[in-house]
């Protein structure tokens, strides 16, 4: 488990970096430096009614004294964004928590290959600044609809130049994987966007080692036909067995159990709510987790058991 | 852990002197008695997690804690179990410890602020530790000393700062609220008589 302090932010200065994108700066009314952040970060925002949301941060890792987010309006979202397009204004206070990096960029790279979709591009354009700045070689591949529905795209272009590569849908170009060119020890390739991006990109990349190849995930992409089973957990430290019922998470039943337990996204994508195990078969279904990590850790918020699992709280 | 359910129930405290530390202390007689305090800080938090912010003043509620406190409304991070935590202290002398990486556990000194420890009190020439079991007076408001404070992993994590090791034994008390009232920093801190 990793606690993050949430801090009140204030909205110190909002744009339209498209018509549904709003584009946010938050500083700290108090602090002059917010706690230290690496590309790839995201934070958590929380909603007046509970709700966490995650968010990429997409400004500079060297500037401590802004946080900048950028929120695409998703009419069928999970309410998110809706709620912060209809009620965010600068100066407007947001709940949010210090940055975790589920996504960091590999410091023993040669070269970098970025491909964002969409949104997706908000963690990658603050990799592209850190890139920038250790003088990394990176391209950056950028596919939205038209220029006019790219979010972000003037600040891309003035940080990366020439290493910026658009591909825009409405005016017939489609970003093509082989771009990515022949597999390279040296090579990281970072994905982030829709799901039938990072399945065309992968898909494309067989040849390649898992270490080489990060995806970001903020969608749950779980399979439909998974039918939950009850089973039962123990508590190693209490010895304590309790019994997971199909229609409840090893989360909520263990709160239920008095364990004051930390969540974010309950999902499976944000790592908040990671917990060592042994003795059992899991069913994992997170999306954070690389698997040389899955023998001895899970998420409480999605993973389940065959029969029972020994949980190390 | 959702802030915002509806009807929540208030947290369940235990009564300080009902508490096994508490309960042990308040029948013996000793520890430090010639001393005089005063109260330097008052901080709470809305939720488990949530950035301390300081108050110039602060409601004491007997049997429930500071207005406002996460542990007043039952959002702690540790809410659900039910213990001494309407009020909590922590001595200056310990944060200055600290400061001067004394004794020397840490690669090197550490400061913690008033609004970084997450107690609720920051107070200064007060033995927390000789108050288990023992009644004092802030202002106007009487705490009853419950249990010692013990140092969480909880807080090294949230502040990334290795404190664990070098709070321990000095983190601070844990307090009941016998009577209630409004708390200022600047408030005399003294012991009353049982």
């Amino acid at each position: 488990m990793t606690a993050r302090l949430i801090m009140k932010l204030r909205v110190e200065k909002l744009s339209y970096s498209t018509p549904d994108v709003i584009h946010l700066k938050l500083v700290h009314p108090l602090r002059p430096a917010l706690p230290e952040w690496s590309a790839g970060a995201h934070v958590d925002m929380r909603l007046p009614d509970g709700r966490v949301r995650q968010y990429s941060l997409c400004g500079d890792p060297a500037d401590t004294a802004r946080y900048e987010i950028a929120i695409k309006r998703e009419a069928n979202g999970r309410g998110g964004s809706v709620w912060a397009h209809q009620t965010l204004r600068e100066g407007c206070e947001v709940h949010i928590s210090a940055p975790r990096n589920n996504l960091p960029l590999a410091s023993d790279g040669e070269r970098y290959v970025l491909i964002a979709g969409g949104i997706g591009i908000t963690p990658l354009l603050a990799m592209a600044r850190s890139l920038k700045r250790s003088g990394k070689a990176f391209t950056l591949h950028y596919c939205a609809k038209s220029r006019s529905e790219a979010p972000l795209l003037a600040e891309l272009a003035q940080v990366c130049g020439d290493d910026l590569q658009c591909w825009f849908s409405k005016q017939g170009e489609r970003f093509d994987p082989a771009l990515i060119g022949p597999h390279s020890p040296g090579t990281h390739v970072y994905i982030c966007g829709p799901q039938r991006l990072l399945d065309a990109v992968q898909s494309s990349l067989s040849g390649w080692s898992e270490e080489q190849i990060h995806c970001e995930h903020f969608q749950m992409t779980m399979d439909e036909n998974f039918k939950p089973e009850p089973f039962e957990a123990t508590v190693a430290s209490t010895g304590q067995r309790i019994l997971v019922p199909a229609d409840k998470s090893l989360l909520d039943v263990l709160r239920e159990h008095d364990f004051p337990l930390p969540s974010s996204c309950e999902i499976g994508v944000c790592g908040s709510c990671e917990c060592g195990y042994r003795d059992g078969i899991v069913l994992h279904r997170d999306k954070v987790l690389p698997t040389s990590r899955r023998q001895d850790r899970l998420m409480l918020c999605v993973s389940r058991a065959r029969v029972s699992v020994t949980l190390e709280l | 852990m959702n802030m915002h359910s509806p009807g929540r129930p208030p947290p369940k405290m235990i009564e300080a002197f009902a508490h096994p530390a508490g309960s042990v202390a308040v029948a013996k007689d000793g520890g430090a008695t010639q001393w005089r305090g005063v109260l330097l800080h008052i901080h709470i938090a809305p939720g488990a997690s949530y950035e301390m912010e300081e108050l110039a003043e602060a409601e004491c509620v007997t049997g429930r804690g500071i207005v406002g406190d996460r542990y007043y409304n039952g959002f702690g991070t540790y809410s659900p179990k039910p213990d001494v935590r309407e009020v909590t202290l922590i001595e200056q002398e310990a944060l200055d410890a600290l400061s001067r990486n004394d004794p020397p556990l840490q690669e090197g000194s550490i400061t913690l602020k008033p609004s970084d420890h997450r107690r609720n009190l920051t107070v200064q020439g007060v033995p927390l530790n000789h108050l288990v079991g023992r009644r004092f007076r802030v202002g106007d408001v009487i705490l009853r000393g419950g249990r010692l404070n013990f140092p969480c992993k909880y807080l090294e994590e949230l502040l990334g700062l290795p404190v664990f090791l070098p709070l321990y034994n000095r983190s601070g008390l844990n307090c009941g609220i016998e009577r209630g009232g409004i708390i200022r920093p600047g408030d005399e801190i003294e012991l009353l008589s049982t």
